[in-house]
């Protein structure tokens, strides 16, 4: 068994909103571990992710610590380097694509409109992320990768950004206040910017490939 | 569609399906734990209710789901998301109960 901390914990970029990501290797399941707490993997999936050149892969490669190990070696450091990151375009149109369904989705219904707005921040965060891994020098893992891309960061008011990091908030920890209308609806006055960002980003995926 | 956007489908799906029936002053987020444990809280819903149930186990199918590697996913993931749809459709019937 090993466990690890990655993501802002290892990175010091912590805030008030930061939780601890701890991730937990094991072999079967093991019911000391509570998956609402950790992320949880075999050690058969953790080889997959790394021959696969996984995004979270890197993300561990680059950003986690060894909190514990039952036999002393630090197994994801035996691993080495995860395999070259090769589905920059296929993963970057997948979010786009997620983004667009959430879109569609917060137009046609009210009754899922906190979980899409928080469906278009994990689309805009993992997009960023992953654009980050195979198109730049300088991955960013972080929640606001969007924002640190440089050139290529979102242009979005920090207010819409902020309604959008509520809403992921609401759906993944239940923490926070709820998002009034009208805070809604100065995240979907970004809709369009954001489509044009994420675009913008699969054409750079796609750019740097030919490369 | 790929299987990640297919479970936040299924999620989005579920959460319509509750938050149309407007069972308090707050809707259900998402399907986290900590999201539904709050929307029982705020809106006083029985956390023994067959609906919460229900919700629950929808939840625990479409997590479970993210962590399987590609080679199980063909035939496992296939039969959970059978179970998730067969879930979703009884919180679809226990909705339509004068009791809710």
């Amino acid at each position: 068994m090993h466990i690890y901390a990655f993501g802002s914990v290892c990175r010091g970029d912590v805030s008030i909103n930061s939780d601890i990501d701890l991730l937990a290797i094991t072999d079967g399941h093991d019911s000391r571990f509570d998956p609402n707490h950790y992320s949880i993997y075999s050690y058969k999936r953790i080889k997959e992710l790394w021959q696969e050149g996984n995004p979270f892969a890197w993300h561990l490669a680059l950003e986690s610590k060894l909190l514990f190990s039952s036999d002393q070696n630090d197994y994801l450091k035996s691993l080495g380097d995860p395999a070259r990151y090769g589905n920059c375009v296929g993963d970057c149109e997948k979010f786009y694509a997620l983004f667009c369904e959430a879109r569609t989705s917060i137009v046609a219904n009210p009754d899922s409109r906190i979980f899409d707005l928080s469906t278009i921040f994990l689309s805009v965060r993992n997009i960023a992320s992953c654009f980050s891994l195979g198109a730049t020098e300088h991955p960013r893992f972080s929640r606001d990768s969007a924002t640190r891309l440089e050139a290529f960061s979102i242009k979005i008011s920090t207010g819409a950004y902020q309604v959008l990091e509520s809403a992921r908030m609401l759906c993944t920890r239940g923490h926070g206040s709820n998002i009034s209308t009208a805070e809604v609806n100065i995240a979907i006055s970004e809709l369009d910017e954001i489509d044009r960002w994420m675009d913008n980003l699969v054409k750079g995926a796609k750019s740097h490939e030919r490369i | 569609m790929s299987e990640f956007n297919n479970r936040i489908a299924a999620q989005r799906h579920v959460l319509q399906l509750v938050n149309k029936k407007r069972l308090g002053k707050e809707e259900l987020f998402g399907l986290s734990s900590k999201a539904i444990e709050r929307w029982i809280s705020v809106n006083f819903i029985n956390p023994e209710s067959r609906l919460v149930q229900l919700v629950k186990e929808a939840s625990a199918k479409l997590f479970f789901l993210a962590n399987k590697s590609q080679e199980q996913i063909s035939d496992e993931y296939k039969a959970i998301a059978n179970e998730i749809a067969a879930i979703t459709k009884a919180i679809e019937i226990e909705l339509i109960q004068p009791k809710c």
